[in-house]
């Protein structure tokens, strides 16, 4: 079975067993609280996971490292590179 | 370490969706197990807003996209030749 496949199975199970539980399909009177609780739950996990991405963003954003050598490295080599090609006729 | 402004752009990324989780799970989850008399109430609106308000904000997120990749293609069309 492809990937593909597997995600739409397991969606599928969630999205049926969401729909029993909050429209009572198979009337199994279950406590108003539950139900309450259940039908808001697919924006709720899709706000919970904007959520994660949101903070994961800002988390490696706060904590991305400046890489000092690196920057001084790169400058020196760009310098090298347009020398070389001025030498061999390039235009700048 | 990342410097100054990017530090503080990630900490409040960080904060504001702690916050707006926090603040969600308590309306959608907790509040229906919690008394119709209690204080707690009258810090949320009615849950049907709990559905709408996300609904109404990925609307306007998906305008928002649209419109910035229209201007984006209309700054780059190009006028067709004429031979």
């Amino acid at each position: 079975m492809t990937k593909l496949l597997e995600w739409l199975l397991g969606v599928s199970v969630v999205a049926a067993v969401w729909a029993l539980v909050s429209f009572d399909l198979l009337d199994l009177s279950l406590p108003q609280t539950y139900r309450e609780v259940a039908w808001p739950m697919p924006p709720y996990l899709l706000v919970s996971f904007g959520c994660y991405s949101l903070a994961t963003v800002g988390y490696r954003l706060a904590t991305f490292n400046d890489c000092d050598e690196a920057a001084k490295e790169l400058l020196e080599q760009i310098q090298e590179a347009k020398v070389d090609l001025k030498k061999r006729g390039l235009k700048m | 370490m990342a410097t100054g402004v990017d530090q503080a752009v990630g900490l409040s990324l960080v904060v504001f969706s702690l916050l707006l989780f926090t603040y969600y799970s308590v309306w959608v989850i907790v509040l229906p197990f919690v008394d119709n008399d209690h204080l707690l109430h009258k810090y949320f609106l009615p849950r049907e807003y709990s559905v709408i308000l996300p609904g109404v904000a990925a609307v306007i997120l998906l305008l928002c996209i649209g419109a910035f990749t229209a201007v984006i293609m209309w700054k780059n069309r190009k006028p067709k030749k004429v031979d």
